[in-house]
């Protein structure tokens, strides 16, 4: 463990899947906590683990004999974890749970509020064991209220706090509108800020305490001025697309090759007179777009004649020469290969090689905070159980016999058991 | 006086735009004393966009970004104003900054200088490209910033150009991580004492999100290229197409995302088909697949009779995940943020009584604190050197009278 990270020394229990959860141990995790990643033989929260060799979730598309180890979602949002399988529908199991809770401090969930507190773990439990302990619930939306125990997933979050209405083209129905689920990231992040504040008040002054998350909520601070525009204008905000209302011309247009696009924004008339001079005189002197009334009143046309240049540019030398001038500009990159070559991401260590036991050795995105100075964290993602021994022996001191017991009774393990929910609609084959 | 998770702690927030707001604003939510450092002009949000306020000069996004911050004025040109800066600093336990990687030091406040003044400071800098890498110095806002981390190019529909999302996204997302960044550094500092400079990119914080690991990761694993797609494709491509996305019903809209094939006796039961089930016609996936077209029509159907709260009811009790797409109005009045008392009634220095947004997360071990409106230009100006730079009311007077505050 190294002593230079922020939370060293701090064990953390994550009980959780998907993203807002694991996402917050990952960040945990990055910041030198250790992090105990509770799954278990009886159900597999790994995403959707297909035994066909039918998706890149795999390396090289081939699920292995151990599909579970080598989905690549899973392996990328769960690294700097430890790994440990319990089967908390039995005593074994809870009692194990609560043994490692006694050498914790940081137990947290995504799960709604019910299921910890039908394995006999709500907090009034857990803090039985462990009087200052932190515990986090973050359900959808929140611990008490009309929807406490509603289900929900990011996608639903980013419907109700009206995210999704801003969302999406606005000459087309919402309908078009693809899912995002990016509420669960800021759950994530609100999380790990959570934890440390409570961590800071534990070490002020010896008390640990119950943390009530609500996704919905977490996310509406992200959206406060909207709340706010309603109430002081009285008219609700309807969707912009990829334009603002105060400048123009800004979008997204096509450039060399396919599906290449670059997004520009001009923000005042003397960018706009720049950006002119560089490209197009014409324009400078075309009614059409005199000033920035009549850019915002033809933007769909102004768009078609900015198209016309872009097109013959390739997107980087575009960014560069829009940037070297001062006109603000982006290529619009992809998740894969773009992200993968873009040079400055890579000067900046964007990206960790880890090496998996049985993924193999790739890049993979590395931590988002950095300190100057800090120490970097880089462990893979746990294969199921892989940490078991570790945790129970060295950690909690089980006897041999004890953890073979566990074995034997399917509390503890490495593989799926047969039969065992994998996520998806398939059951492992034997 | 009531006690919170992060009181004692005096943030000097340096910054403009939204980022490094929100960050500040985040950690004043939980007992941060947070001092707004504005140009003798105010902040350029105040002014940002339209729908501004009516009796105020300050637009939603100000009021939203600063609220609970104390503003001081300081015209960083002038060189008594660094001596200021200076003299707080030696006060504060966190400075956060947006300025352009390189600004600060040039007036004579690099990391080292401020490290000189103050040795426990955590200074949190965040900017769209980082301290560090070839396009530190970039021009950026939400549309360019957003573009650069992957997010955009998969959204939207194959043949048309990709789209950003709604709000101001990437920004609040890198301010939020910041806020988690600087609480994480000064527990470190809590125990072993030491300040920090924390270094946050708004592209690495997007790109970083697990959206996007999750599309990387079958590429760089496969090789596989994750393109936009019909707004009825999940992820997996085998979800019950037919229901998957966002769905036109009688008062507004409604976002459907069933988990697999499993939850397919879940949607007929839901809407009233369970004669489906039996009909061989769509008894496994890959039929229902290709007749997603007919299936669409029959829930589109079902869908049409149907509010969103009423349907809310049902995705409930068929437990499949689902929401209401709600306009910000409807967000305001929405039961279940009502009945937590989500959102904060705050009466504004002009009168005007607006209900803003409140904690993301509750510490529920300690009380709540009171949410305040945001301060006025300068409001505070006075009040801060006089109480905490101990400056005599000539002093301050001067400062005035040299435009230096």
């Amino acid at each position: 463990m190294n002593s230079t990270n922020p939370l060293s020394g701090i064990r953390a229990i994550e009980i959780a899947e998907v993203w807002a959860g694991p996402f917050c141990g990952c960040l945990l995790g990055d910041l030198g906590a250790e992090v105990i990643k509770l799954e278990s033989i009886q159900r597999i929260n790994r995403g959707p683990i297909k035994p066909d060799a039918d998706s890149g979730g795999y390396p090289d598309g081939i699920p292995g004999t151990d599909p579970w180890n080598r989905n690549g979602n899973f392996n990328g949002v769960n690294r700097n974890k430890k790994g440990l399988t319990l089967d908390l529908k039995t005593t074994q199991g809870v009692d194990s749970f609560k043994d490692l809770v006694a050498q914790s401090d940081v137990v947290y969930c995504n799960y709604a509020r019910s299921v910890m507190e039908n394995f006999g773990l709500s907090y009034q439990e857990v803090r039985k064991i462990k009087p200052d302990i932190i515990y986090m619930l973050m359900p959808g939306y929140g611990n008490d209220g009309p929807y406490a125990d509603y289900r929900s997933m990011g996608m639903a979050i980013d419907a109700i706090t009206g995210h999704s209405y801003l969302r999406g083209y606005p000459d087309l129905e919402l309908s078009s509108n693809s899912l995002v689920h990016h509420p669960d990231a800021v759950a994530a992040v609100n999380g790990v800020m959570a934890i440390t504040s409570a961590l800071i008040y534990r070490a002020k002054t010896g008390k640990g305490q119950f943390i009530d998350m609500s996704q919905a909520e977490s996310f509406m601070t992200h959206l406060g001025e909207t709340y706010l525009e309603y109430q002081i204008t009285g008219i609700p905000r309807e969707r912009r697309g990829n334009r603002h209302p105060a400048f123009a011309p800004q979008g997204v247009y096509k450039c060399l090759g396919e599906d290449n696009w670059i997004a520009i924004s001009v923000k005042n008339n003397s960018q706009w007179n720049l950006f002119c001079q560089l490209f197009n005189d014409a324009l400078l002197k075309d009614n059409r777009f005199i000033d920035l009334r009549a850019r915002i009143d033809n933007h769909d046309v102004l768009d078609k004649e900015i198209e016309k240049i872009t097109q013959s540019y390739d997107r980087y030398d575009l960014f560069h020469f829009l940037q070297e001038n001062g006109i603000t500009s982006g290529v619009v990159i992809d998740s894969g290969e773009d992200t993968y070559a873009e040079p400055h991401l890579n000067q900046r260590d964007f990206f960790q090689v880890v090496e998996h036991p049985s993924a193999g050795i790739f890049p993979l995105t590395g931590p988002i905070i950095k300190y100057f100075g800090g120490e970097l964290v880089n462990q893979p993602a746990p294969q199921l159980g892989e940490h078991n021994n570790y945790i129970l022996q060295d950690l909690l001191g089980y006897q041999n016999s004890k953890i073979e017991d566990l074995s034997i009774n399917n509390v503890i393990g490495t593989r799926p058991l047969f039969g065992s929910d994998m996520g998806g609609s398939r059951r492992i084959k034997p | 006086m009531t006690y919170s998770a992060l009181d004692d702690i005096t943030v000097l927030d340096l910054s403009d735009r939204l980022a490094g707001s929100f960050c500040a604003k985040t950690l004043s939510l939980y007992g941060c004393d947070v001092i707004k450092i504005e140009p003798i002009g105010g902040d350029i949000t105040r002014n940002w966009e339209s729908g501004n306020p009516k009796n105020s000069s300050d637009s939603p996004l100000f009021l939203h970004l600063n609220s609970g911050k104390k503003s001081m004025t300081l015209n960083l040109e002038h060189i008594m104003a660094i001596s200021i800066l200076k003299a707080l600093i030696k006060k504060s336990d966190v400075l956060i900054e947006t300025f352009k990687p390189e600004k600060l030091a040039s007036i004579g406040l690099s990391y080292h200088e401020i490290k000189s003044i103050n040795p426990n400071i955590i200074l949190t800098s965040i900017t769209p490209y980082g301290q560090t890498g070839p396009y530190r110095f970039y021009e950026y806002d939400e549309l360019t910033v957003f573009a650069m981390t992957g997010a955009m190019h998969r959204e939207g529909l194959p043949e048309r150009y990709p789209v950003r999302y709604g709000g101001e996204t990437s920004q609040y997302f890198a301010g939020n991580t910041a806020a988690s960044a600087t609480t994480a550094a000064l527990f470190k500092r809590l125990l072993h004492g030491g300040g920090e400079w924390i270094d946050i990119s708004i592209q690495e914080c997007m790109a970083g999100h697990p959206h996007q690991i999750g599309r990387r990761a079958p590429f760089i694993y496969a090789g596989d290229i994750d393109k936009r797609v019909s707004p009825r494709t999940s992820a997996t491509g085998d979800r019950e197409p037919y229901a998957v996305g966002t769905f036109k019903c009688k008062d507004g809209y409604f976002s459907f995302l069933p988990l697999g094939p499993r939850m397919w006796p879940n949607i007929a039961k839901m809407i009233n088909r369970e004669d489906l089930l039996i009909n061989p016609r769509y008894d496994i996936p890959a039929k229902r697949t290709d007749l997603r077209k007919e299936l669409e029509d029959i829930f589109q159907n079902w869908l049409n009779q149907y509010t969103r709260s009423e349907i809310f009811d049902f995705v409930q009790k068929a437990g499949i995940p689902g929401s209401p797409i709600l306009r910000s109005d409807e967000v305001l009045s929405n039961t279940q943020f009502v009945d937590r008392g989500f959102f904060q009634t705050v009466t504004q220095p002009n009168g005007m009584i607006l209900k803003m947004t409140g904690e993301p997360f509750r510490l529920t071990g300690l009380p709540k604190l009171d949410t305040l409106p945001a301060p006025e230009t300068g409001e505070h100006t006075k009040e801060i050197l006089k109480n905490i730079l101990q400056m005599s009311e000539s002093d301050v007077e001067n400062l005035y009278k040299e435009s230096v505050i």
